[in-house]
């Protein structure tokens, strides 16, 4: 009795798939297999690459048998870097100068490989639907960026308007407007190499600014400007006798376009009132 | 009935006048699109030229078609002929106040003007000055890294800040002040094309002018011409009705983007 229930559940299961995957751990995750399967990993990397244990015993007799060698289970941020590292050496090397590593050595939250590239879904970043991809990146670190209460929690004093501030730039409008992203997150901050902008290796140090600005195809040639701020989401504050240039700018502009508003629209309403006085005093 | 006709504007400024509001239309369609990428008429617009890089030709060369039309009239008209009747004095405060006497029932007479009323010479300075901030920092946003050879990032943001804020007036003073004045008020006021103001409107609009244009006038030096009482009623009005509509879409428009822009001020700089 026991042995028809399990058959007929495993036909339904197996019937309700897009594809029946002959693969043990389907039976159990369909939902990630299917992921990975239309990953770019497919191909090369088996669930045991990452998680242990053994795929070639059959799933359906009993889970313990998938799971009787080295598994692992959910493998950790930092043990996920040592899984990548297995073929990305170089990517990962580079990645372990980052600030995002730093912080994760520390055993504080920060991002591994798989918080940007994805986890079974992992795609190239030349596919429009991969989460590296160029028009994908600000989302993807909106993720956390963006995010309140995760970036308050951490308290590494990192505001989380970088987003929206972004979106104010023509690097950004360019592409809403149905044009190319002409600059994204990782152009200027770089992908693995994301570094604190106080590292003197840092691409967004503001020493380093004119040669990150002057990548080719971007602003060539941008050498001697004066990027010494080194503020970019933000407008600069530039202090006029202790005054904020930029405040005293758009007071100056909120009073005038409330004035013009009032004046403009004040007189066209007195000229026809006063017309409609004359037509009837006729 | 026999009617004077005057010249107003010579071919001159009235080419002048023709590149400055093509290049300030094209600048204002090219630019708001991108000062409110959200905006639901912002992608069409970009689209409606042809995409995003045609929209940042557009409006960088309509942005040199207005400094130079700037250039040209500074040199031409305050270096070779310059005149003075456009200049500010004490007889347009005067004018201001019994304007306002007027609209506020305190008096029954109309002020007269000269040539130019004092409205007019606002929107005149108010286009000079707009002219040249927007030239001024539109040239730093055009080659933002050669402008920060010689001044910091900080300044070239000003000058950022600057220009949007003054399209914003400027399109104020235009889209609603100047169309309503000169083209609206005046339906249809055609000196812009003609250069010729009749003489009923040059009476009634500038009395001064006309009074003093009539005592100096030698004989047969203006035109005399057969006044034709408007028999196209319905063209005018049809095309009355089409301009106020744009008008009016036009002026929604303009109230959305102050609306818009004096918000996102007070959130992001006094709240």
């Amino acid at each position: 009795m026991t042995i028809l229930v399990s058959i007929a559940l495993l036909f339904l299961t197996a019937a309700s798939a897009q594809e029946i995957i002959d693969e043990s751990c389907f039976h159990c995750h369909p939902a990630q297999v299917n992921e990975f399967k239309a990953s770019i990993h497919s191909n090369k990397n088996t669930c045991a690459d990452c998680h242990g244990g053994d795929i070639n015993i059959n799933g359906t007799v009993v889970s313990i048998n998938v799971m009787h060698t080295n598994f692992t289970g959910k493998p950790s941020p930092t043990q996920v870097t040592d899984f990548c590292s297995k073929c990305h050496a170089e990517s990962t090397n580079v990645y372990k100068e980052s600030i995002h590593w730093q912080k994760l050595n520390e055993g504080r939250p920060a991002a591994t490989c798989t918080d940007c590239h994805g986890v079974h879904n992992i795609l190239s970043s030349k596919d429009h639907n991969s989460s590296t991809f160029t028009e994908n990146i600000p989302g993807t670190c909106a993720k956390c960026h963006e995010n309140q209460t995760r970036m308050q929690a951490l308290y590494y004093g990192i505001s989380t308007d970088r987003f929206d501030t972004y979106k104010k730039s023509f690097h950004y409008k360019s592409y809403m407007s149905g044009g190319k992203m002409l600059a994204t997150c990782s152009d200027c901050h770089e992908n693995h190499n994301t570094r604190a902008q106080s590292d003197p290796k840092s691409a967004i140090n503001p020493a380093n600014l004119p040669s990150t600005c002057g990548k080719p195809g971007c602003h060539e040639g941008a050498n001697n400007v004066f990027l010494s701020g080194g503020k970019i989401h933000e407008e600069q504050s530039v202090y006029l006798l202790s005054f904020d240039a930029k405040r005293i700018v758009v007071y100056f502009y909120i009073i005038m376009i409330l004035f013009e508003l009032t004046f403009t629209c004040g007189l066209i309403f007195l000229g026809i009132a006063s017309k409609f006085e004359i037509r009837r005093r006729h | 009935m026999v009617e004077l006709i005057f010249k107003r504007f010579t071919l001159n400024q009235r080419i002048q006048h023709i590149l400055f509001f093509t290049s300030f239309i094209l600048l204002a369609y090219t630019g708001f699109p991108l000062k409110f990428p959200e905006a639901w008429w912002s992608s069409w617009m970009i689209a409606s030229v042809g995409g995003f890089d045609n929209r940042t030709f557009i409006h960088h060369y309509s942005g040199l078609v207005m400094i130079g039309v700037s250039v040209y009239h500074v040199v031409f008209h305050i270096l070779e002929k310059p005149r003075y009747d456009v200049l500010f004095n004490l007889k347009d405060i005067g004018d201001f106040k019994q304007q306002m006497m007027y609209y506020l029932r305190y008096s029954d007479e109309h002020p007269k003007f000269g040539r130019y009323t004092w409205k007019q010479k606002f929107e005149y300075f108010g286009a000079g000055f707009g002219a040249v901030i927007m030239g001024f920092t539109g040239l730093l946003m055009w080659q933002p890294f050669e402008a920060m050879k010689y001044f910091p990032i900080g300044l070239v943001q000003i000058a950022n800040l600057f220009h949007t804020w003054e399209a914003v007036l400027a399109s104020i003073a235009v889209f609603i002040g100047h169309f309503y004045d000169e083209h609206f008020d005046k339906f249809m006021n055609l000196s812009w094309l003609t250069g010729n103001i009749p003489e009923e409107e040059l009476r009634h609009e500038h009395p001064l002018e006309y009074e003093a244009a009539m005592k100096n006038r030698p004989i047969g030096s203006s035109e005399h011409v057969e006044h034709k009482p408007a028999n196209n009623l319905l063209i005018v009005g049809f095309a009355k009705l089409v301009f106020t509509m744009i008008f009016l879409a036009i002026i929604i428009w303009m109230l959305w983007i102050s609306y818009s822009v004096l918000v996102e001020a007070v959130r992001i700089y006094i709240l």
